[in-house]
């Protein structure tokens, strides 16, 4: 129970600001349950974000994704656009940490020349899965042996319980409010309600109707947890001089970083518990850009619950540590006169369950004025991701880093 | 996949990592394991100390006194065999004796309203029963320090 920071660290990763541009981002529609596979709805989010960059299928030489969630590879891409050429495949790609960290990994394989343009890709069809019984996130938890054997048989589960506790705690340390954990979840809702492609798009939300929702896991109401959807989301990148003879304004990154606990791969092992692995991630993905968090026009984060935005904002740095209640009040996070606007798509909390590769597809729009809650004139965003023992931060900026 | 045991969620007493938590519970007992050479408590059960990398360990009695750390009241019931408890009281707490670990457990004989983080508890063993599950296993729950 320490406030030190002796539980992690920032990984060591070589400069690439300014080497990699985000040329082109796509996503599936957004649905509740809707019969889809992950490949179908990974095919249409790769299929319009080559649309949006204007490159054509047989040029996709790389493709990154996550191995646990996606079943969508080379192969697949090769027999879905039927086309030939050699694919470089990583399996550090895909949401959550990796929709952060994907362009370090395609930086080095551009230097190294094994691709010239790579997908980013991830998709889950967990409403559909958790509405036939066959999966789903809470499944995916807990088919993991010591929450079976250690969490599950005191109903200390699924995610909503870890992130209540850990709420609760941060309440108990800092003052943290009800009332500024829906200050989160209203400030997503309103940008949910700007944004036609987000799930609660029609469904407005006042903090007067965040107080009258009853608590499911309390301190929290279903208010402060994401929506379980199906979509996806893909982005392109390639070297920041490739994506100048591409079709959009080229996003380029400048920074990203990484952050590990090594106290363990569980929350209630986690040794500040109210704080996430952004406080070792941040700091380095901010270095390696030369920016600060005063520089950040448009915040985006990894949002599985109200308090895991809030616990981003002070561990990332855009205010202290225990400040963050006070940070989200009002309309702070706004899109629209806002300090800081956030999740302005709507976030996981409103506009949909993929688990981040949204968010990044989110901010490229902000940077190039595309955005359907659009913050004038922006010129740096960064993301937020997160799973737990892991975060990284992505940050990236308009035209040359 | 496991989750198909007909018990779930009971434990699988038998799984090696956590057995004798399962087996000291059975007798009425708190053990959590100790490292054999430097006596740092490792909770989580890990295959090696994380501070001295001994792979050995002393699964060690706790006097069952403890503080709470943080609760959650649960209102609605997230697994179907969680039904029969709502509304009920998942909780982390830290022992006297190990305050650098936490436990997950239930906190019970209190109303939800008066519970209060840090305040002291005491260990009970108790059979865990759920909703359409014949089977139970004793467990240590938490209740409020005499």
């Amino acid at each position: 129970m320490t406030s030190s920071k002796d539980w992690g660290f920032a990984e060591n990763l070589d400069g690439i600001r300014g080497e990699v541009a985000i040329a082109g981002v796509g996503e599936s529609e957004h649905t509740r349950a809707s019969g889809r596979t992950p490949s179908e709805i990974t095919a249409q989010a790769i299929e319009r974000a080559l649309e949006d960059a204007g490159l054509p299928p047989d040029q996709v030489d790389g493709l990154m994704w996550n191995s646990t969630l996606d079943g969508f590879d080379g192969q697949a891409f090769r027999d879905h656009f039927d086309v030939q050429q050699e694919i470089w495949e990583s399996d550090q790609g895909g949401g959550m940490v990796w929709a952060g960290t994907a362009p370090y990994q395609a930086a080095q394989a551009l230097r190294r020349g094994q691709a010239k343009y790579i997908l980013n890709i991830f998709s889950v069809a967990w409403a559909t899965q958790r509405a036939d019984m066959t999966g789903g996130p809470g499944q995916f938890h807990a088919a993991e042996l010591f929450k079976q054997n250690l969490e599950l048989p005191f109903g200390w589960f699924p995610q909503p319980i870890y992130f209540a506790t850990i709420a609760r705690r941060h309440m108990h340390e800092f003052g943290t409010t009800e009332d500024q954990l829906g200050a989160i979840a209203v400030a997503g809702r309103r940008h949910a309600n700007h944004n036609p492609a987000a799930v609660l798009h029609e469904r407005p939300l006042s903090l007067e109707q965040y107080r009258e929702s009853p608590k499911i896991a309390d301190p929290f109401r279903k208010e402060d947890c994401c929506l379980i959807s199906d979509g996806g989301g893909a982005y392109l990148m390639t070297t920041a001089e490739r994506a100048r003879d591409l079709r959009q304004t080229p996003i380029t990154v400048a920074g990203v970083g990484l952050g590990t606990s090594h106290t363990g791969m569980h929350w209630a092992e986690q040794s500040d518990f109210t704080a996430t692995p952004q406080v070792f991630a941040a700091p380095a993905a901010f270095a390696m850009a030369d920016l600060s968090p005063a520089d950040v026009d448009v915040f985006s984060c990894y949002d599985p619950f109200t308090i895991v935005t809030l616990m981003q904002l002070e561990d990332m740095g855009f205010c202290p540590k225990g400040s963050g209640g006070a940070f989200v009040e009002g309309k702070h996070l706004h899109f629209d006169g806002g300090g800081l606007p956030t999740n302005t798509h709507g976030g996981m909390l409103s506009h949909a369950y993929v688990l981040g590769i949204a968010h990044v597809v989110e901010i490229v729009r902000q940077l190039r004025g595309q955005a359907a809650a659009q913050v004038p004139d922006a010129k740096v965003a960064v993301y937020g991701g997160y799973t737990g023992p892991q975060a990284s931060t992505l940050l990236l900026v308009r035209g040359d880093a | 996949m496991s989750l198909q045991r007909e018990d779930f969620p009971l434990p699988d007493t038998r799984w090696e990592p956590t057995r004798k938590y399962w087996e000291a519970a059975a007798r009425g007992e708190l053990r959590i394991p100790q490292c054999a050479r430097c006596g740092r408590w490792v909770w989580y059960p890990k295959a090696d100390c994380p501070d001295c990398y001994h792979a050995e360990f002393i699964w060690t009695k706790l006097s069952g006194r403890a503080n709470l750390f943080s609760h959650v009241v649960v209102r609605h019931a997230f697994l179907p065999q969680y039904q029969n408890l709502i509304p009920f009281v998942p909780a982390l707490v830290v022992p006297v004796e190990a305050p650098e670990v936490r436990i997950a457990t239930r906190i019970v004989e209190i109303e939800p309203e008066e519970i209060q983080i840090d305040m002291p508890l005491q260990v009970v063993f108790a059979p865990l029963q759920f909703d359409g599950v014949e089977a139970t296993v004793v467990a240590p729950l938490f209740q409020p320090a005499p």
